[in-house]
Parts: structure tokens; C-alpha cells; sequence
């Protein structure tokens, strides 16, 4: 019976699989329906939603000039600029 | 327009200097893009050797930084394609089993709930930030590329399906894994805290 339902307001799973869909691409008309219908009755699926575009955000703002954590120790960075240096002298 | 290039000897001169002054920035980007310290120095290195060698090609009004970081950006991307396409190799239970009950509904473990802060606050958050980064790293490493391979590129999904030879729904299926990990992974090591 559940299947049955799902076919129509989608199950859990396929609905968070469309919200994803939607952030990077776009949705049919069905399946912008089905989805509506689907975050109208289900709570946790709205939450997911929102988490996820969050995530997306976070996730863009991540460029090379907003670099933080994960830093190299100074000694490493002049290893490496010494290597480089190397193999372009040999070129 | 100053055309650069004309000898090999200035061409070396300019890079060397490049590499003191660029190869930090890069480095941090190439370690946050790829999760592995010895192919970010590969990456790293393999970009000042092609800058050296396309030399002619540099045009001084987009600025060094611009030019190496695209030069940068698209051997990332080559191998973050690469990753996308290996075989699955994942650490114990990463189905989808995880999150979604028989009747494909969630699991009441795993099932969403209010994270009770402000956007804006997270996305200014430095520790937030640095955890985001650390459950990135943890993603297994099809789902991870996939995910820094979408916000590396400006391309729609449906160019980079095509650069990668796989479904649009193949790659909406490996976005949604990992989304649903790196969620899970974020609720733990922060929310719950």
C-alpha cells in the first residue's frame, strides 16, 4: 500500500534525491509536483531541504581566496617551492 | 600590450618568482580540491611546469594568480574526473540502507532534524568551516570528487555528465550519496556537540 502511495507523493529517498536534483539542475513538471506534494506532508524531508541548500552555500563560498584550516607548516611550502624550483632548473 | 615569452631565459626568471610567491595559495587549494597532500604537490608542481612551458600564452592583464589558478583548476578537474570514474570502493555500510527504512522512508536514527542556528551565523563560522572541510575528506573518494568536481566548475550538469561520460542521473545519484553523508557526518562531529 505504502509503495502504492509513494508512486504518487514520492517515498522519502526519491523525494531528498529530487531535492538534490534540483539544486544542481532542473526539475520536470512532474516531478516538481510530486515534490511539493510530498514536502506538504513530510517534515523531515523540509528540514533535509533546508540543510542541504545550506550545505550548497557553504559549499560555493569555498574558494581560493576564503581558504581556511588545513595549512601547510611553513617548512613544508618551502620544500616544496625548493623542488619546484629544482625541476625547473632542469627543464 | 607587453607580450611575454620572447626568451626562455625571462620565462624562467618569471616563474621562479612565481613559485615564491603563488605556491602556498595553491597548495592549500590543490589539498582542499583533491584531500591528498602528495597529489597536491604533484598538481601544484605539474602547474608551474606548464606555465613555464605555455609562457608565450600569458597575457600580463588577467594577472599570474588568475592564470596559474586556471591552469590549476583544470588538472584538478582531470583528476577529479578520473576519481568519479574508479570503481566504488566504499567503507563498510554506505548504502543507502542507512538513512532509508524497507519502505524507503527515513530511518528515525537518521532523520532530519532542526539544527537551531542562523544561516548566516554557519556560514561565517571559521570551526564550521574547518569540520565541513574534515567530513569532506572523510566522503569516500568517488563521492568527494564528485562534489568538488560540481563546485569547481562553472558548468552545468549536465557539460560536466558529458565530460565525464556517465548519466545525468548517475551523477545526481552520486551528489545525492554524498550529500547525504557529508549531512550525517555534520550532525555528528557539530550539532550534536
Amino acid at each position: 500500500m505504502k509503495k502504492l502511495i509513494h508512486v504518487i507523493v514520492l517515498s522519502c529517498k526519491k523525494a531528498t534525491f529530487l531535492i538534490e536534483k534540483r539544486i544542481y539542475s532542473r526539475l520536470s513538471l512532474i516531478e516538481k509536483i510530486q515534490l511539493r506534494l510530498h514536502m506538504s506532508l513530510c517534515d523531515a524531508c523540509v528540514k533535509y531541504k533546508k540543510q542541504s541548500w545550506l550545505l550548497h552555500k557553504m559549499l560555493k563560498h569555498f574558494d581560493h581566496d576564503h581558504q581556511a584550516g588545513n595549512m601547510p607548516s611553513e617548512s613544508s611550502v618551502e620544500e616544496l617551492k625548493k623542488k619546484i624550483s629544482n625541476k625547473l632548473d632542469e627543464m | 600590450m607587453k607580450r611575454f615569452g620572447e626568451n626562455i631565459e625571462e620565462a624562467h626568471v618569471v616563474i621562479k618568482e612565481w613559485v615564491g610567491l603563488f605556491t602556498q595559495n595553491l597548495y592549500v587549494w590543490a589539498h582542499y580540491k583533491v584531500s591528498d597532500k602528495a597529489m597536491a604537490e604533484d598538481l601544484v608542481q605539474e602547474t608551474f611546469l606548464a606555465a613555464y612551458q605555455s609562457f608565450g600564452s600569458f597575457r600580463s592583464e588577467s594577472g599570474p594568480k588568475t592564470w596559474l589558478f586556471s591552469i590549476l583548476n583544470h588538472k584538478i578537474a582531470d583528476h577529479l574526473r578520473k576519481k568519479i570514474k574508479e570503481p566504488f570502493i566504499g567503507e563498510g555500510k554506505a548504502g543507502l540502507e542507512t538513512y532509508f527504512n524497507g519502505t524507503e522512508e527515513w530511518n528515525a536514527d537518521a532523520s532530519p532534524r532542526e539544527w537551531g542556528v542562523e544561516e548566516q551565523e554557519l556560514l561565517d563560522n571559521t570551526d564550521f568551516r574547518i569540520t565541513m572541510q574534515q567530513c569532506m575528506e572523510r566522503l569516500p573518494d568517488k563521492w568527494g570528487a564528485a562534489i568538488q568536481l560540481k563546485y569547481l566548475e562553472e558548468k552545468d550538469g549536465q557539460a560536466i555528465c558529458q565530460d565525464l561520460e556517465i548519466t545525468p542521473s548517475n551523477f545526481w545519484q552520486i551528489l545525492h550519496r554524498a550529500k547525504l553523508q557529508l549531512r550525517k557526518c555534520l550532525e555528528i562531529h557539530w550539532f550534536k556537540n
